[in-house]
């Protein structure tokens, strides 16, 4: 079977089908709205990444911070083992 | 399409990058055939006007990426109208539609039948139409653009995104077969 179907039109297509389609005004419309849309969602992916990296580095910053600490909360005890007789 | 004509139109073209408004010359000089391209490949007014529109607001928000490539600022819209049906065949899971105008085959089948061997009668017509249904979906696309859309293979290549060679090639295998199913010359005109 095959995938397309084929269609024969009888009559010829005219130009005056096309008129009611024809707006050029909302078409523009459209566009700008579209483009308005793309702004916005530009400008949140933009404070998205902002964000994310800000996150980050206050985790890596805090991690490092509480390693630090870990650190010098560690003492060292030195221990003698008994010698031998 | 002249040299002259396509870098005029160029001209509109860098124009609509700073101002939309226009565009709105490209929109009047290609909208009717746009709309017929989208008709004949959905055989419904509606929707054809509907993709027809979404063509234009690609056109519009693309405009900034269009790279002149010598061809008509046509064979672009071509190619984004192209997109939007196989958008809308991907969404609709449906068969794909190819309306041929009657006038247009017997056009086709006159310009072939350039020895008059066989006279084409109603039935020679729907032999043809069967015919073209039995052929592979990108033949038929690259036959569409060149007899009913009147492109020439380097704008053909663009819309369909394959090479010159391929589309000829395309183009002389489809003809080839019709050559051998009717029994016709056909031309094969460059």
């Amino acid at each position: 079977m095959s995938k397309h179907e084929i269609r024969l039109r009888r009559q010829k297509i005219t130009a005056r089908g096309t008129e009611r389609f024809r707006n050029y005004g909302a078409v523009l419309e459209r566009h700008e709205k579209e483009k308005r849309i793309r702004k916005i969602l530009r400008v949140f992916t933009l404070l998205f990444i902002i964000l994310s990296v800000a996150m980050l580095i206050i985790i890596v910053i805090r991690m490092e911070r509480k390693a630090e600490k870990k650190a010098d909360s560690t003492y060292i005890v030195q221990t003698h083992l008994p010698q031998s007789a | 399409m002249t040299e002259e004509e396509i870098l005029k139109e160029q001209e509109i073209v860098e124009r609509s990058k700073r101002n939309s408004r226009d565009f709105a010359e490209l929109y009047e000089k290609y909208f009717d055939r746009i709309y017929y391209y989208l008709l004949r490949q959905t055989d419904d007014e509606e929707i054809a006007g509907d993709l027809c529109s979404q063509t234009f607001v690609n056109a519009l928000n693309h405009l900034g990426k269009y790279e002149f490539r010598g061809l008509p600022f046509s064979a672009w819209l071509y190619k984004i109208a192209s997109n939007e049906v196989n958008k809308y065949y991907r969404k609709k899971k449906g068969k794909k539609i190819f309306s041929i105008e009657e006038i247009k085959v017997r056009e086709l089948v006159e310009r072939s039948n350039t020895d008059g061997q066989q006279d084409w009668d109603e039935e020679i017509i729907l032999r043809l139409i069967t015919y073209l249904k039995d052929l592979p979906i990108d033949m038929l696309h690259v036959l569409q653009l060149r007899y009913f859309e009147d492109k020439d293979f380097r704008e053909i290549a663009f819309i369909l995104e394959m090479t010159e060679s391929g589309a000829k090639m395309r183009t002389y295998r489809a003809l080839d077969m019709l050559r051998k199913n009717f029994n016709i010359k056909v031309k094969y005109h460059e």
